[in-house]
């Protein structure tokens, strides 16, 4: 059963259209799931006590963040990702990350910490117990601050992004299609296929509607296209800010091909050489939930469009779709 | 001749195609709110117009002439075809 908790304080039964309905649905989804102002303090809080403990352990180092907490795309209990960056860009040195963290270990203000000193970008995972809050912190590399610069930007200009991108994050979440250890798609890769749907959608791109009106539609155009249209053996995806969004023929760009032919690249608006979305290998399966929800959703609109107002009182358009799966906020 | 009466029998009132009785019509979801109240000659000259099937610029993936290359038919078409531009442009 799922959980349609976003509905409870609105009837939508009254609303005449179904993208209407769809709309208010997804306006009242994206309140729901957006963090309070106690958790973004908590938040906020946690990171401070870090980064002034690095700091003042290292007192040639700055501290930024990155990912989904630097551009405010995450959802109740994500990650913190913290970026270490020192003058000398030494710090990825492995005694040096065994030292930190015994200095983050003796503060007691931590727990369950790691060191993945291996791994292709080595980093320190650990948990603040205060506000149970998991972070992973890498080190001297700025490639992550500099992407998440460039979306502030791209969220400023496009309207409609921030939404679709958590509706779609909490969509793949729930069916465990997030995570790219595990050949998902991550949220970079989520943010470069909306933002690049958006700018290439008629209706948008000719100034004919504004996506905050049409949310609804937008997003069941989304899935219809990754989940039914698109090439995915033959073109790439490319949010470049010199040439904007478009497409690249795959054959002409070796260094965008993917191990099987059927397969995700986007084009990395920072490194050209680079595909975002090389580590994404169970797109199958990611087009296939795209093509599932784009029948639920759809299915759902013609269910309830012969209905009356009474009969769709406290009906979700979207609860078969998200089926999220946290608490009650 | 089963398969023509079958055919015959599927026709949609509300956009006058064949592919779906009006029962499964997209124009049930897909209605924009249209929100242009400028000059329509104001409209941009460059659009980002590219194709999901061949990657070329100038036509959306729903209008090549190239063979689809996805599996799902489009039998009703999609949001990337020209018909979903303003009349101006199309
Ligand atoms: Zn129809
Ligand atoms: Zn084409």
């Amino acid at each position: 059963n799922n959980k349609v908790f976003w509905l409870r304080d609105h009837d939508h039964s009254e609303l005449r259209s179904i993208p209407d309905l769809l709309n208010t649905e997804i306006e009242d989804f994206v309140s729901f799931i957006s963090p309070t102002k106690e958790e973004i303090k908590l938040r906020n809080n946690c990171f401070e006590t870090l980064s002034s403990i690095i700091t003042n352990f290292w007192p040639d180092t700055k501290v930024h963040v990155f990912g989904s907490y630097a551009t405010d795309l995450y959802l109740p209990g994500s990650d913190i990702d913290m970026v270490v960056v020192s003058k000398f860009g030494n710090k990825e040195n492995r005694s040096k990350l065994y030292a930190l963290s015994s200095a983050l270990r003796k503060t007691g203000l931590f727990s369950n910490l790691e060191v993945i000193a291996k791994a292709k970008v080595p980093i320190i995972k650990l948990i603040h117990i205060h506000s149970k809050i998991h972070i992973d912190i890498s080190f001297e590399r700025t490639n992550g601050i500099e992407a998440a610069k460039l979306i502030r930007s791209w969220l400023v200009e496009t309207d409609g992004l921030r939404e679709l991108v958590l509706i779609i994050k909490v969509f793949l979440a729930s069916r465990r299609l997030n995570n790219v250890h595990l050949g998902g798609l991550g949220g970079f890769s989520i943010i470069c296929l909306v933002y690049n749907f958006l700018n290439l959608h008629p209706k948008l791109s000719s100034s004919t509607i504004l996506a905050k009106e049409n949310l609804g539609i937008l997003l069941i155009e989304f899935f219809e296209l990754y989940g039914r249209n698109f090439n995915y053996e033959n073109i790439a995806i490319c949010v470049s800010n010199k040439r904007g969004c478009c497409y690249l023929p795959k054959q002409n760009y070796s260094e965008l091909k993917t191990r099987t032919t059927f397969g995700l690249s986007i084009q990395d608006p920072l490194d050209p050489k680079n595909n975002i979305s090389r580590g994404t290998f169970n797109i199958i399966d990611i087009k296939k939930a795209f093509s599932g929800a784009f029948q639920l959703l759809t299915t759902k609109c013609y269910e309830l469009s012969p209905t009356t107002y009474k009969e769709r009182f406290g009906k979700t358009l979207l609860g078969d779709v998200i089926k999220y799966k946290g608490e009650n906020r | 001749n089963k398969c023509t009466k079958q055919q015959r029998r599927i026709y949609c009132n509300k956009c006058d195609s064949r592919h779906h009785n009006s029962d499964r019509c997209p124009l049930i979801w897909r209605s924009y709110i249209v929100t242009n109240k400028h000059n329509e000659k104001v409209l941009p000259m460059v659009l980002n117009i590219y194709c999901y099937n061949c990657a070329k610029k100038g036509h959306y993936g729903d209008d090549c002439d190239l063979k689809r290359n996805s599996k799902v038919p489009n039998t009703d078409g999609s949001a990337f075809s020209g018909d979903n531009l303003p009349g101006v442009l199309r």
